[in-house]
């Protein structure tokens, strides 16, 4: 059996039956070719509600490490698939740090995603720090205030507020180039940053 | 041999003894088995951009039990050689240090810029990989069966855009490697010998602009270096 040729087939995400249909073979075949390939690296299994498996085939699993895409799929509602390779070995990524990431990706859909971490963060000193040198201050506290209208977060600390709040010299910056919001135009204001979201496209936040 | 587990684990011992922070580029076999591309690879190729951070990892790899040993037998006298450090009785475990320039090629701002896969070891070594693109050209000027077979196997199991190629083997005649795309012409010769699928026009588009170039350098009086 190619173990490589069986991975590039079935890259993507799984139950039995499409491995089954995908490859033409039975139950109990499928069953073995799932274990080969689980015990060469490129499986990973979640279990869903119903508690069906579900396999997450791809030769980059082999690799290892954890991306600070696993980091917001753990924490939010809004699951993203991985739109660049970006993985860290020999430690665990700070959901601080993933913050900043996902704010430099400039997507709207890890942003979007990243905003359920505000839920967990706690080291505010960490948080600005890191803000600080990658000069994202004020978009952090605009999307903190955003995530405050939808979720429960854990308080900023005042100091975070106070050395990252807009002077009066200071223009407007885009989080997302173009983008700007129709309905947060009092955060924007407060922190002289355009939001990239406006309130339908928070709706997964609000189902939860 | 080393394997992708083991790859991993000694790229993070050498981070934990590394000083410094630092970005560093891997090539060849290395860059392929982060593509997924390959399983195993005799050697560690990597480029770095400055001098002074080759030395570093150098230190941290001597730290782990690394020794120099000389270039000359693995490739000969091709210009650009790197450092080589090997562990192990038979030298079984080996890194092949660049800076800046891979043998025939320059590991040019675009190649960096197409380097978008990022690994991080612990705090201080971040490893981009190399393009595949970029990896068919810089096998293009070997002479090893070796790399012939892996340009094979990332033609096979990855979508090339040969656009890409050609632009980056013009990108080097700028930078002054004049023979890039002689080099890419012949090595493609002997793919398409090997029965590998070479669309014809990017076969045509590559022989068409040698011959440019060639003309250009007769009209000024000048010949390949």
């Amino acid at each position: 059996m190619d173990v490589i040729k069986i991975v590039e087939k079935l890259e993507g995400i799984y139950n039995i039956k499409s491995v089954m249909s995908i490859l033409k073979i039975q139950k109990s075949t499928a069953i073995k070719v799932i274990s080969i390939l689980r015990k060469n690296g490129y499986v990973k299994t979640k279990q869903t509600n119903k508690k069906n498996r579900v396999y997450y085939i791809s030769k980059f699993n082999k690799i290892g490490g954890k991306s600070y895409y696993d980091i917001i799929n753990k924490h939010s509602p809004i699951k993203l698939s991985e739109s660049e390779v970006y993985k860290i070995y020999g430690r665990e990524p700070s959901l601080e740090e993933t913050l900043i990431y996902a704010i430099k990706t400039k997507s709207v859909r890890v942003i979007l995603a990243a905003l359920s971490l505000f839920k967990y963060i706690n080291n505010w000193t960490l948080l600005y720090n890191l803000a600080k040198k990658n000069q994202a201050e004020r978009k952090i506290g605009a999307l903190y205030d955003l995530s405050r209208k939808f979720m429960r977060t854990r308080r900023m600390n005042k100091r975070f507020i106070q050395n990252s709040l807009p002077k009066k010299e200071d223009g407007y910056i885009f989080i997302i180039d173009s983008l700007q919001s129709k309905d947060f135009k009092e955060i924007e204001k407060l922190w002289k940053v355009y939001l990239p979201f406006n309130s339908s496209d928070l709706e997964d936040y609000k189902l939860k | 041999m080393i394997n992708v587990k083991e790859q991993q684990d000694l790229l993070l011992d050498i981070s934990r003894e590394l000083k410094k922070k630092m970005i560093i580029y891997a090539v060849g076999g290395t860059a392929m088995m982060f593509h997924g591309l390959k399983d195993a690879t005799k050697d560690i190729d990597l480029v770095f951009i400055s001098e002074e951070e080759r030395r570093e990892f150098k230190r941290a790899a001597m730290e782990l039990g690394y020794n120099l040993f000389s270039s000359i037998s693995v490739y000969g006298t091709k210009p650009n050689q790197p450092i080589m450090l090997a562990r192990g009785k038979e030298r079984e475990e080996r890194f092949d240090l660049f800076v800046k320039e891979v043998i025939h090629f320059i590991f040019s701002e675009e190649m960096i810029k197409r380097a978008n896969a990022t690994y991080e070891f612990d705090v201080n070594l971040t490893v981009k990989i190399a393009n595949p693109h970029d990896l068919i050209l810089m096998k293009c000027a070997t002479d090893r069966i070796k790399d012939k077979e892996d340009v094979i196997d990332i033609i096979n199991k990855t979508k090339i855009d040969w656009e890409i190629i050609i632009n980056e083997a013009l990108n080097q005649i700028k930078l002054g490697k004049e023979r890039a795309v002689f080099y890419l012409g012949t090595f493609i010769d002997d793919l398409v010998k090997l029965k590998v699928n070479i669309p014809v026009e990017v076969q045509k588009k590559i022989w068409h602009l040698l011959e440019k170039q060639i003309k250009e350098k007769n009209k000024k009086g000048k010949h390949f270096k």
